[in-house]
């Protein structure tokens, strides 16, 4: 059915006005607009006001001039029409029609509205979304300066409480390394976590394949939670089928930390009663297989409107403050599932406890029987004066803690460089064992100085030394950027003094062999 | 006397001319979007400091992002074109000098004042270091929201096209 408007007939849309050179209506006819002889079409609507200076334009034109305006709002008292316009300018005075296409024009502008509101909104999720990748960049650097501001310390606590631990003290002062230690070690924790949460929402995080066998890292947390489990008075049963492959290809580092987070978590919310460790084949085909894993607890449980949101990040439900933790840990363990392809659900009873259940797939070297590759082991080679070995680092605490765990094994001479002036200044003098490189140096980084050594110089005891990077940056990447840079080994503080011997006995041990 | 001088709101859509040319005629503004079909013709009579009056006649048009696309006859007339652009948006300035050696190719003696709406949403060193990269002069930067430079920048006009 037609509206109202489109019912007009045609002649009652048009205006036929004609004007002399000043304004003045000397004819008019139609119903647009209520007009009257002798009226100034200039002072009807501000548009009209135009045509004076058209006139201006074409007052030495004999032949009459047409002027076509289309899509004009003209408004008469309260009713505004959309009309298209011809002024034709002659010497004989101008004449005006007018057509009104407010119904035209109103189906036009529907479109056009939706149209660039589309764009407009197109435009503000681009810029929003480039906002959050900015915020998430920025908070990704701010995680890795803090990262490294916490872990440089942390390293020297770790270090000296290892260092004091061997000395003789009495049990009050045993208590409280051990105190200092466990706190540190928290605290490095927690460092861990909110890096790989940054990690992970940044995409930085890389599944890497290595063979492994699923049974022995059963087997480590067995060894590991029992002694939690007994400290706390708790029971712990590790179970796992025969039929699960002996070696999986996965990402061991992954897969530890998956099911270490969720043991951590059974052990904090359980007081009383037992936690259990299960795994099961869940299928085996070609040369893939799903391994099931089950952490069952008889802890708090979770109540059933916070069950959803328990992989949020932050997500703390129970507020005793006794109960240490970010609320990452769960998240960490959801995202790191997603990342391995996994699944993972939970069930659970106030007061009862939890089971968290999930599926990893892994794949399997078919045929393939041959064993884990163990650590090999490396011995200093055997001559009459000891290693000499070049410290480069800027802050003191970890100078002297590395000199002290060095020269304490009494293998090592240590010369130690504050910047990487100082360390080429050595480098050129001295003929070192090994460098010990630190990445974050003023004036020139660990990367430049190790580029240097390896390309400056013709002299194969200089550009052939071992280095070995180390920095509490712990980001994805560190170590190839390392190996890249020419470095032959990457450690992060803090470091486990034990790792660190072995690292340099073992590039010691291997240019020995060249 | 009152003299009258015709000048048009150029620029994309979205850039806030309708927004401009409200918050001069009415002192208003609003936060919803609405496209302006066509050219909606409103005048504002201001005083000048010389005591005389001016009639400025606004014509302000459809947005395009194609400056060629806007209806030539719209542009007849005309004493002054405001080129109107969005400061948190490039698409709506970087083709920006090309648009004005346009207008003055087709309109040479008509003057052109380039501003830079939405000021309010950005801050203002920020647009004028993208705009210098980009080797754009603005004359003014303005926002019809919080009603910034909005009347000073319309005052000197008219004086400008009065002088």
């Amino acid at each position: 059915m037609k509206s109202q408007e489109e019912a007009r007939p045609f002649h009652q849309k048009t205006q036929h006005i004609s004007i002399q050179y000043d304004g003045t209506i000397t004819f008019t006819e139609g119903a647009l607009f209520k007009l009257k002889k002798g009226m100034s079409l200039f002072e009807m609507h501000p548009f009209f006001e135009i045509i004076p200076s058209l006139i201006d334009e074409h007052k030495n034109t004999k032949t009459s001039v047409d002027h076509n305006f289309a899509c004009i709002h003209l408004n008469d008292d309260d009713i505004e029409r959309i009309c298209d316009v011809t002024l034709t300018i002659s010497s004989y005075g101008i004449e005006v029609l007018i057509f009104d296409y407010t119904q035209k024009y109103s189906e036009l502008h529907t479109v056009a509205q939706q149209k660039n509101e589309s764009i407009l909104l197109a435009r503000a999720l681009e810029l929003r979304n480039k906002y959050l990748l900015e915020k998430e960049e920025f908070k990704n650097s701010f995680i890795a300066n803090i990262n490294h501001e916490i872990r440089t310390p942390l390293t020297a606590i770790l270090g000296f409480v290892e260092i004091l631990e061997k000395t003789k003290l009495d049990f009050e002062q045993e208590e409280l390394a051990r105190i200092i230690k466990r706190e540190s070690l928290h605290l490095n924790a927690l460092i861990d976590d909110m890096i790989d949460i940054s990690n992970i929402e940044s995409g930085k995080l890389r599944v890497t394949e290595e063979r492994f066998s699923i049974k022995e890292l059963l087997k480590g947390f067995e060894k590991t939670y029992n002694k939690v489990a007994e400290n706390k008075g708790l029971a712990f049963t590790m179970t796992y089928e025969d039929s699960i492959a002996d070696y999986v290809i996965g990402d061991t580092t992954r897969v530890y930390q998956i099911l270490n987070n969720l043991l951590n978590n059974a052990f904090k919310f359980t007081e009383t009663g037992k936690v259990t460790l299960t795994a099961s084949k869940n299928y085996q085909r070609g040369n893939k297989t799903s391994i099931s894993f089950k952490i069952e607890d008889t802890g708090l449980g979770i109540i059933p409107e916070n069950l959803d949101a328990v992989f949020d990040r932050f997500s703390r439900f129970n507020q005793d403050k006794k109960i240490a933790g970010t609320g990452l840990g769960l998240a960490i363990v959801k995202n790191l599932i997603d990342l391995l392809q996994g699944d993972i659900k939970v069930t659970s009873e106030v007061d009862k406890g939890s089971i968290f259940s999930l599926k990893l797939p892994f794949g399997i070297e078919i045929g393939s029987k041959s064993p884990e590759r163990k650590k090999k082991t490396y011995t200093l080679p055997k001559r009459d004066k000891k290693f000499r070995i070049l410290v480069v680092e800027d802050e003191e605490s970890t100078q002297y803690l590395v000199m002290k765990l060095l020269i304490k094994e009494g293998d090592f001479f240590v010369d130690v460089a504050m910047n990487g002036e100082m360390a080429i200044n050595f480098v050129e003098k001295r003929a070192y064992d090994l460098i010990l490189m630190d990445l974050q140096l003023p004036t020139i980084d660990g990367y430049k100085i190790t580029k240097q050594i390896r390309t400056k110089y013709g002299d194969k005891v200089i550009a052939e030394v071992p280095i070995i990077g180390f920095t509490a940056n712990s980001k994805e990447g560190e170590r190839e950027r390392c190996l890249k840079a020419g470095m032959d080994d990457f450690i992060t503080k803090p470091f486990e003094q034990q790792d660190l011997l072995y690292k340099i006995t073992k590039q010691i041990a291997k240019k020995a062999a060249q | 006397m009152t003299s009258s001088k015709k000048v048009v709101l150029l620029g994309h859509f979205g850039v806030g001319k309708t927004s401009l040319f409200r918050r001069f005629i009415d002192n208003a503004f609003s936060e919803d979007y609405k496209v302006t079909l066509g050219v909606q013709i409103k005048k504002k009579v201001v005083e000048l400091p010389n005591g005389k009056e001016l009639s400025m006649i606004i014509w302000d048009t459809e947005g395009h992002t194609d400056i060629e696309d806007t209806r030539k006859s719209y542009l007849l007339g005309s004493h002054a074109f405001i080129y109107v652009f969005d400061s948190t948006r490039e698409e709506t300035y970087k083709n920006i000098n090309e648009d004005l050696a346009y207008l003055t190719n087709i309109h040479s003696k008509v003057l052109i004042k380039v501003i830079g709406n939405k000021i309010d949403l950005i801050k203002e060193k920020t647009a004028k270091d993208q705009l210098k990269a980009l080797n754009i002069n603005v004359d003014c930067f303005t926002s019809a929201k919080t009603n910034k430079n909005v009347h000073e920048f319309f005052l000197d006009l008219a004086n400008e096209l009065t002088s």
